[in-house]
């Protein structure tokens, strides 16, 4: 799939050394690069200088949204649209529509969320290229891709030999 | 902000209260003993719902240190390490509990309707609940939970601080298997001391739910707290390198939990009796929905969940000193006032009263809390100093 960009990888062993480089990538002014781990790392979001994510204020939007739409389509349902007389209370009881007000505020809330999550990450990801089947155990990557500022080949290849790389090659992500 | 704590300097002093510190809380102790005796000797009506309210409010801060304390040893949690004297320091109130609730003994009469005999007498239905509501089996039912919880509260806080001195890793695993039967000690205990303390002052009234509400309210205003002491300590320094504003934040999270939690319990047990509209039921919250009541009906949903809710809500919020120290006060004053709703009202139905007694009573409880903590931070290290897992909170930090 050509939305995949092609680029130069540098493959690396330890953890250390991963959020070493992907720091001084950053330092050297590339700013596309991705870092590639099998588990999360202490200290990434800094050394890549990823900022914090966008999907809370999802959450918080949908979640109130789905409180309006609670209140207004209880409101609607049991005083305007269809009105029945429980227990001899108003038609209008707000405590007792507080649970259906609630579950709606998590549900928006919560799959929003999820929406939102699988959006920024761009999932579902139909068969994405392999750069090291190893990254998804035990070895570490940083990829920089080849439009990136700054990008030039041979530079990439002696930055990321200089940062400890056990192998360079040129890759797909 | 996720810098590894590696460089920081970790430094633990040894803890000296202030001059003022201590004047403030023997001033405190002072003014409570003399409302005490005047209480005693001139308006014991007055007196005996101040003490109960203020007992009960200090006595929540000192169970939720402890519980908490167990709930680090449940959960093996390794960040919370360095944060965990601190909370052990709160459990140093409970043989004060313990002794309080005795004295409260000499009050029944004066709080409870079912410890009347002329009422009981007078009312059949108080007459069944005599097998349980009597003063000799409240005596039993008190001296249970309060030697039982001081006794589990000694061992595990001992542990700890017998590790101190000899580093001895299995008293980290002693400790784990102290904690789970505290806990399920405490659920059961804990309910029946808050049913016997606050619920039987209405003695036909029941809500099963009771129990956990009280047990919302004590972890909700024992996290906020934890926070206060823990930023106290630092700022005073203390303590510094051993715990940092991730491990604040965190408790933050457990803080702004517990509001939600505690505005669910308290949501639940309206809702049943709301719709249920049976007349034993409802007539506790008729009390409190009428007169100057309703006021504080209406306050504890706005500043006991809404405000500090949405006050907790952005991250920013909950790394900020400055903006917690206001939303743990907060949380505070609300559960002192939860606790005067749950009691008052039972006493003065037409208006609310808060006077010399009420601040007599609550600064005297205040200055004893204070005391007690003071002489527990005196005497030992301020953090757990050879934990076990004392490296891993050292290496928290929270990520986005």
């Amino acid at each position: 799939m050509a939305k995949f960009k092609k680029g130069i990888a540098g493959i690396f062993l330890t953890e250390e050394q991963v959020v070493k480089a992907a720091h001084k990538t950053r330092e050297m002014g590339f700013t596309k690069f991705e870092a590639l781990s099998p588990y999360p790392i202490h200290g990434m979001e800094e050394a890549c200088g990823i900022k914090r994510s966008w999907i809370p204020y999802v959450t918080f939007i949908a979640g109130l949204t789905g409180m309006t739409a609670g209140l207004l389509f209880t409101w609607w349902t049991s005083a305007v649209n269809w009105t029945l007389n429980i227990g001899g209370k108003p038609f209008w009881s707000l405590p007792a529509f507080i649970p259906i007000i609630f579950e709606l505020t998590i549900l928006f809330a919560a799959l929003s969320s999820v929406a939102a999550m699988l959006y920024a990450c761009g999932i579902p990801k139909v068969s994405p290229p392999i750069i090291d089947k190893d990254i998804t155990s035990h070895k570490f990557a940083v990829f920089i891709p080849h439009d990136d500022t700054g990008y030039d080949e041979k530079k990439v290849e002696d930055l990321m030999k200089s940062l400890g790389a056990a192998e360079v090659k040129k890759a797909e992500f | 902000m996720g810098e590894s704590n590696h460089s920081v300097k970790l430094h633990v002093g040894k803890f000296e209260p202030s001059q003022t510190m201590k004047t403030l809380a023997y001033a405190f102790l002072a003014i409570g003993l003399i409302g005490f005796v005047v209480g005693l000797l001139k308006n014991q009506d007055r007196m005996w719902p101040a003490y109960l309210t203020a007992f009960f409010f200090i006595s929540m801060l000192g169970l939720g240190g402890l519980f908490w304390t167990v709930l680090q040893h449940i959960a093996k949690a390794g960040w919370s390490t360095s944060i965990r004297r601190l909370s052990e320091g709160m459990t140093s109130f409970i043989p004060y509990m313990v002794v309080g609730s005795l004295v409260l003994l000499a009050g029944l009469k004066h709080l409870y309707p079912w410890a009347r005999p002329e009422e009981v007498a007078a009312n059949p239905l108080l007459q069944h609940k005599a097998a349980y509501l009597n003063t000799g089996f409240l005596i039993v039912r008190l001296l249970v939970f309060g030697l039982g919880i001081w006794l589990f509260g000694r061992a595990i806080v001992g542990n700890s601080l017998k590790q101190d001195a000899n580093g001895d890793e299995s008293l980290t695993h002693k400790n784990l298997a102290l904690s789970v039967p505290y806990v399920l000690f405490f659920a059961l205990s804990f309910s029946l001391f808050s049913v016997d303390l606050i619920m039987s002052l209405l003695p036909l009234w029941y809500s099963t739910i009771f129990g956990i509400y009280c047990f919302s309210g004590m972890f909700q205003s024992s996290l906020a707290f934890l926070i206060l002491l823990m930023i106290y300590m630092k700022r005073s320094g203390f303590i510094s390198g051993y715990y940092t504003i991730d491990h604040i934040h965190d408790v933050a999270k457990f803080m702004k939990g517990f509001t939600v939690f505690w505005a669910y319990i308290a949501f639940s047990q309206f809702i049943l009796i709301w719709y249920a509209n049976i007349p034993e039921e409802t007539e506790y919250y008729i009390m409190r929905s009428q007169n100057g009541w309703t006021a504080i009906s209406v306050s504890l949903l706005i500043f006991k969940f809404i405000v500090p809710f949405l006050a907790l809500l952005p991250r920013g919020a909950k790394r900020s000193e400055s903006h917690l120290i206001l939303v743990s006060c907060l949380i505070l004053v609300m559960q002192y006032l939860d606790v005067f709703w749950m009691v008052m009202p039972n006493f003065n139905e037409n208006h609310f009263t808060f006077g010399f007694y009420e601040i007599a009573l609550l600064l005297g409880f205040i200055g004893l809390f204070m005391m007690a903590m003071m002489k527990f931070f005196q005497k030992h290290s301020l953090v757990a100093i050879k934990d076990p897992r004392l490296h891993e909170a050292l290496h928290h930090h929270v990520t986005y």
